[in-house]
């Protein structure tokens, strides 16, 4: 049995559960390659067109596997923390990968709870008994796979010469190079010193996201959002720079909630699509570390920056 | 002794020269017509008539053709447009707090404080407002863009035009036109839906204190001016030389820098306008990523090349490196 894996979406950061369990079932793993223009291509071709860039990039890596496997992985993940929820486009991602690919073999059509250990299990039985019909192997698996997830870790945190930025994001815009234009080697190669979201302890966000009146209904608004603040507020970081797919709803909400949190505090927010051309990038990669300079070299232009966090009343 | 500053723009090549105490002495504007190249060779040659190569003592350059340029002449240095813009706005006037700033393919907005960038935004995936939008509508109507700005001053009631997305303003426009109103109260409320679209979306939750400066091509439209002045409630100051500010900020960036680090300008000397220059661009294949490459090429040889993301060809060394900063 071959299970195929596509590259893309949340498999920056699950990977390890998904390659693991599968392994241990004993079937052969078909991982699509990193994104590259052929699966962008595919993506763009084959998927409807409202959708954000990295369903479409996930359209690609499906398409480009799906000949070579008997068994294609597409995770509905609806929840990966209790009460909160992930994007929507997750709650129909095998009915558009089926609908939009042609001659998809079988596809994994069971919602993914993450959250919950009951829940996660029936989704790795209903996957796993495509494999085998030992149950005792897959609870097996299922254990030794939750394990190497436990220990495996994503994020990127690198000291810079001078500046910190915050490299906010949803994980599968920022892990992505091709999509990203490969913004963390501009920003290594600059000297720049990176932190993401991954680094912020979900309690410390969960305090931060207390001070709003209304609580989060996504998991990633919570720790994108809570991470800022708190990286703010500790002053470990001299700006954000934020990557947004184009029409991305989620982020939509997000970046207005930091911007109206932080004052002053400069945030770059770089939107996405399917654009090459890397010129319009850099221009504004490089003003923003430009201003960033500057305002460091002369501090006493505003007094702390880092104060304005929920200063006053906070309305939001 | 002179500073020369390059903006290769989408829409035009502007190129200075400054003087020691920041004087502007010569300055073109060139038609870029998507050759960077031929546009900065063509000014090369007529400066090449009035000066010496010995003159220029550092040389800047800026716009989203900075990488082609810098390669073809020599660049001490190669800066984004808005630092650069920055920092003529600051060099023009001190007490400037805003920039707004227009060019062919992009607008953009500078906050300045104390003479510091302090935030800037640049529009997002929509090109209304910008240049060459202006430009086709006033194709469209068929008024030379030169006299857009007085048909806009002339209009009686500005025409209410949607101003989000160029597409849906040109097909606006368009039924408004077969409804009969006048071309100057259509080009009057083009003016004013620009206005809006550029105040919602690129300086969307910017405080917009004065001073403010308006500069760029887009700068030359006395409706745009207008439309601006009507709705910030603001003096809006179009500084005199508005065109070319982006060469003017590269002119003294690449004339701090040399001072600071006690260097030779790299400039190639003004010869290069007899060269001939090429680009030429492949796939490589590489590896999956299938990146488009652009080499460029002077009589014949290969002076530099980018676009590739690995660097494989990037990195290759050449007897004129340009100095990304």
């Amino acid at each position: 049995m071959r299970i195929g894996i596509p590259k893309g979406l949340l498999y920056c950061r699950y990977h390890t559960f998904f390659e693991t369990f599968f392994s241990k079932l004993g079937s052969e793993i078909i991982v699509s390659e990193q994104t590259n223009k052929d699966i962008m291509d595919m993506g763009v071709e084959f998927c409807v067109d409202e959708a954000c860039l990295p369903v479409k990039v996930f359209h690609g890596h499906a398409a480009s596997i799906k000949d070579r496997c008997d068994y294609l992985i597409i995770p509905r993940i609806m929840s990966i923390c209790k009460k909160e929820y992930i994007c929507p486009k997750f709650c129909g991602l095998p009915e558009m990968i089926i609908h939009s690919i042609p001659h998809v073999p079988k596809v994994s059509m069971e919602p993914i709870y993450m959250q919950n250990e009951k829940e996660f299990f029936k989704w790795c039985f209903s996957a796993g008994s495509a494999v085998t019909k030992n149950s005792a192997k897959i609870k097996k698996a299922f254990i030794s796979a939750k394990k190497a997830q436990k220990k495996s870790r994503t994020g990127i945190i690198e000291p810079g010469q001078k500046l910190t930025v915050m490299l906010a994001g949803h994980p599968y815009v920022i892990f992505d190079e091709y999509l990203n234009m490969g913004i963390v080697n501009k920003l290594r190669a600059k000297g720049i010193g990176i932190i993401t979201e991954e680094f912020v302890s979900d309690s410390e966000t969960c305090e931060e996201v207390k001070k709003l009146v209304k609580k989060p209904f996504w998991t990633f608004q919570r720790r994108i959002f809570g991470a800022a603040c708190v990286l703010l507020r500790h002053k470990r970081i001299d700006g954000i720079i934020y990557l947004s797919s184009f029409a991305c709803g989620i982020d939509s909400v997000i970046i207005d909630l930091i911007r109206y949190c932080i004052g002053h505090f400069p945030m770059l927010v770089i939107k996405l699509d399917e654009h090459t051309g890397e010129a319009g990038m850099d221009t504004r990669v490089e003003a923003f570390i430009d201003m960033l300079e500057r305002r460091v070299l002369n501090e006493n232009y505003n007094p702390s920056p880092w104060e304005c966090v929920f200063s006053g009343q906070n309305p939001v | 002794m002179y500073a020369l500053g390059v903006d290769v723009g989408s829409v035009s090549t502007n190129i200075v020269l400054v003087d020691n105490s920041g004087n502007v002495v010569e300055k073109l504007y060139i038609r870029t017509k998507g050759r960077p190249m031929e546009a900065v060779r063509s000014g090369l040659a007529v400066l090449k008539e009035k000066y010496d190569d010995r003159q220029i003592q550092s040389v800047g350059v800026t716009g989203s053709g900075r990488m082609i340029a810098a390669i073809q002449i020599g660049a001490d240095i190669a800066k984004n447009e808005i630092t650069a813009h920055a920092v003529a706005a600051i060099q023009m006037d001190p007490e400037v707090k805003t920039v707004v700033e227009i060019g062919g393919q992009d607008s953009k907005i500078i906050i300045i404080r104390n003479g510091i960038v302090t935030d800037f935004a640049m529009n997002t995936v929509c090109a209304a407002g910008t240049g060459s939008f202006l430009d086709r509508q006033a194709e469209r109507l068929e008024i030379p863009i030169e006299q857009f700005g007085d048909y806009a001053l002339e209009a009686a009631v500005p025409v209410r035009i949607a101003g989000r997305c160029a597409v849906f303003a040109e097909s606006d426009m368009i039924h408004k036109q077969q409804l009969g109103y006048a071309a100057f109260d259509i080009i009057g409320g083009l003016c004013e839906a620009l206005v809006r679209n550029y105040l919602s979306n690129v300086a969307k939750g910017k405080e917009l204190l004065p001073k403010v400066l308006f500069q760029g091509g887009v700068a030359a439209n006395k409706g745009i001016h207008k439309a601006f002045e009507n709705e910030l409630q603001l003096p809006v100051f179009v500084p005199p030389h508005y065109d070319v500010m982006g060469a003017i900020g590269a002119a003294i960036l690449a004339r701090e820098k040399l001072e600071r680090e006690k260097k030779k300008t790299m400039f190639k000397g003004f010869s290069v306008s007899d060269a001939e220059f090429k680009s030429r661009s492949f796939i490589c294949s590489g590896c999956p990523n299938r990146c488009e490459v652009v080499c460029v090429l002077e009589n014949q040889k290969a002076i530099g090349y980018f676009g590739d993301r690995c660097g494989k060809y990037n990195n290759r060394s050449f007897s004129s490196p340009a100095v990304y900063v």
